[in-house]
């Protein structure tokens, strides 16, 4: 077990490394929630959680497919990267024709009074008793970024597991691509989905409800959440690693 | 996104230690009988997995009752994390103890990511450190019972051959954290009862005990995956008779709207 831990130390500080950047990509993502959904807050009308494992998710996918064909690891994370970017851009796109055509709002944030992109003024647009809605210039091109560090963070972490089965040796002991699926991929795919929601969950408590991208005031608080990640990786890392190297053993 | 809940302590009904009983020795008994069993008789995986899911219920209806800020959901699919990484830990190194291992593990991952939501983001829910610990071994029992449900049994070689490398983890996770997470999101309210809850906790138990036992039978033949989900139907339909009773009992009244009127009533 301890041999495990210390032959891997370099995968184990790459995952810690991918939790943080999942940690921190969520706080890119805007969420508006159940009042979003109802057009009274910007945003994406749903949880954090599910948006951020919604990226996560899209991104270990297309990582995987890059892995069949490459190891190299920039390649992969580009993959990854880009895959959580156009899930993220597809469904703000969706979410905004929504928005603007059926529920009949314009975009705009009632937490900046221009937006620090377009400059365009939001106070005008604002609708009484809402804190906005839609998804402004802004907090459309803060997701995507979010999107891209969730990718990267999702395929470092998927990488990451996959190279610590191969040197655990599980291809000498007959794992075959069975008709059930390759036991490596599929525990490695399980695991950074379990690492993918622990590190997504950590920062939707310190965002506590709505945010609009990275010029949100909220958006401050994510060093709390960085380190809170941060600790909660590292101990992801060794159960993981510990768990994985075990298969080299069945 | 407002969190629901009165933003205090859950009052009423069975004291935690009662629940938490229940789900540990509940839990660990029928993982344990449901591995050693001959393959017919997993189905007592399943019962763990409900006992668990009542558990990690009651532990989220306490936690949640404070108000999260971010929905309910989330600390299901949180336990759901924290249990898979958990259980598949304790199985590896475990042996025969890994259930054991597991709910060690989850009780450290909890213990610290409980003391890192209150100490270092400053959540400030008083009892935040014990529902984590207490919600991460409720998802890593369920995951366990599940998948006794679907193996046959707990050996490290056989989950990671016929419930993960097949898919039917990602299954696991969501019925497992349905079960946790929903039935107090679907419960809350000013009128919220333990009973209420809990039972509702007991009917998603048995669905996922329905699905696991459909699961099963591609690695346990039909006799065994028919006796899964006989066992499943039968908790589900006692279970959910009584949700529909308390519900019927907590309501102001209960009438029936009639049929749809007819075009010709409209005119």
């Amino acid at each position: 077990m301890i041999d495990a831990i210390l032959g891997n130390i370099i995968w184990m500080a790459l995952i810690t490394i991918g939790g943080v950047l999942i940690s921190w990509s969520v706080h890119f993502v805007p969420v508006g929630g159940a009042p979003a959904a109802m057009a009274q807050a910007t945003g994406i009308g749903t949880g954090t959680v599910q948006l951020a494992a919604g990226a996560g998710l899209t991104g270990l996918v297309s990582a995987g497919f890059m892995m069949n064909v490459t190891d190299n690891l920039p390649l992969i994370l580009a993959s990854g990267s880009v895959g959580a970017m156009i899930m993220i851009a597809v469904t703000m796109i969706v979410g905004s024709i929504v928005y603007v055509y059926g529920v009949g709002v314009v975009p705009s944030s009632a937490k900046v009074k221009v937006d620090p992109i377009t400059k365009y003024r939001q106070d005008l647009y604002v609708s009484q008793g809402t804190e906005g809605h839609g998804l402004p210039t802004v907090s459309y091109v803060s997701g995507i970024i979010g999107g891209g560090l969730g990718g990267i963070g999702g395929s470092l972490v998927y990488y990451s597991l996959i190279e610590v089965g191969m040197s655990a040796g599980l291809e000498a002991v007959g794992v075959t691509n069975s008709v059930t699926g390759h036991e490596l991929v599929a525990v490695a795919a399980i695991f950074a989905i379990g690492i993918f929601f622990v590190n997504a969950v950590i920062p939707s408590y310190n965002i506590g409800g709505t945010i609009e991208g990275f010029h949100d005031p909220k958006f401050k608080k994510w060093p709390k959440a960085v380190v809170s990640s941060l600790v909660a990786s590292i101990m992801c890392a060794i159960v993981a690693v510990v768990a994985i190297a075990q298969l080299g053993g069945i | 996104m407002s969190a629901g809940g009165a933003g205090g302590e859950a009052k009423g009904g069975y004291p935690p230690q009662t629940i938490m009983a229940l789900g540990i020795v509940g839990g660990l008994v029928g993982i344990y009988l449901g591995n050693f069993a001959p393959p017919a008789y997993s189905f007592f995986g399943g019962l763990g997995a409900i006992c668990a899911t009542v558990w990690g219920a009651d532990a989220v209806r306490r936690v949640a009752s404070y108000g999260l800020g971010t929905g309910v959901p989330s600390i299901g699919m949180l336990a759901l994390g924290m249990g898979i990484l958990a259980a598949l830990f304790g199985l590896s190194v475990g042996g025969t103890a890994g259930p054991i291992v597991a709910i060690v593990v989850a009780a450290i991952i909890g213990g610290v990511i409980g003391a890192l939501a209150n100490k270092v983001i400053g959540m400030g829910i008083p009892i935040m450190e014990k529902a984590m610990v207490e919600i991460s071994c409720a998802g890593t029992l369920v995951i366990l019972g599940l998948s006794v449900v679907i193996a046959g049994s707990f050996d490290f070689a056989s989950v990671v051959q016929y419930v993960v490398a097949n898919g039917y983890i990602a299954l696991i996770f969501i019925i497992g954290g349905m079960g946790i997470l929903h039935p107090f999101n679907a419960s809350l309210g000013p009128d919220e009862k333990q009973d209420r809850t809990l039972m509702l906790a007991v009917e998603k138990g048995a669905i996922a005990l329905i699905i696991a036992g459909f699961a099963s039978s591609l690695h346990e033949g039909l006799m065994a995956a028919g006796l899964n989900m006989l066992i499943g139907i039968i908790i589900w339909y006692v279970a959910f008779s009584k949700h529909y009773a308390l519900i019927k009992r907590d309501a102001y009244a209960v009438v029936g709207s009639g049929m749809l009127p007819s075009s010709e009533e409209l005119q």
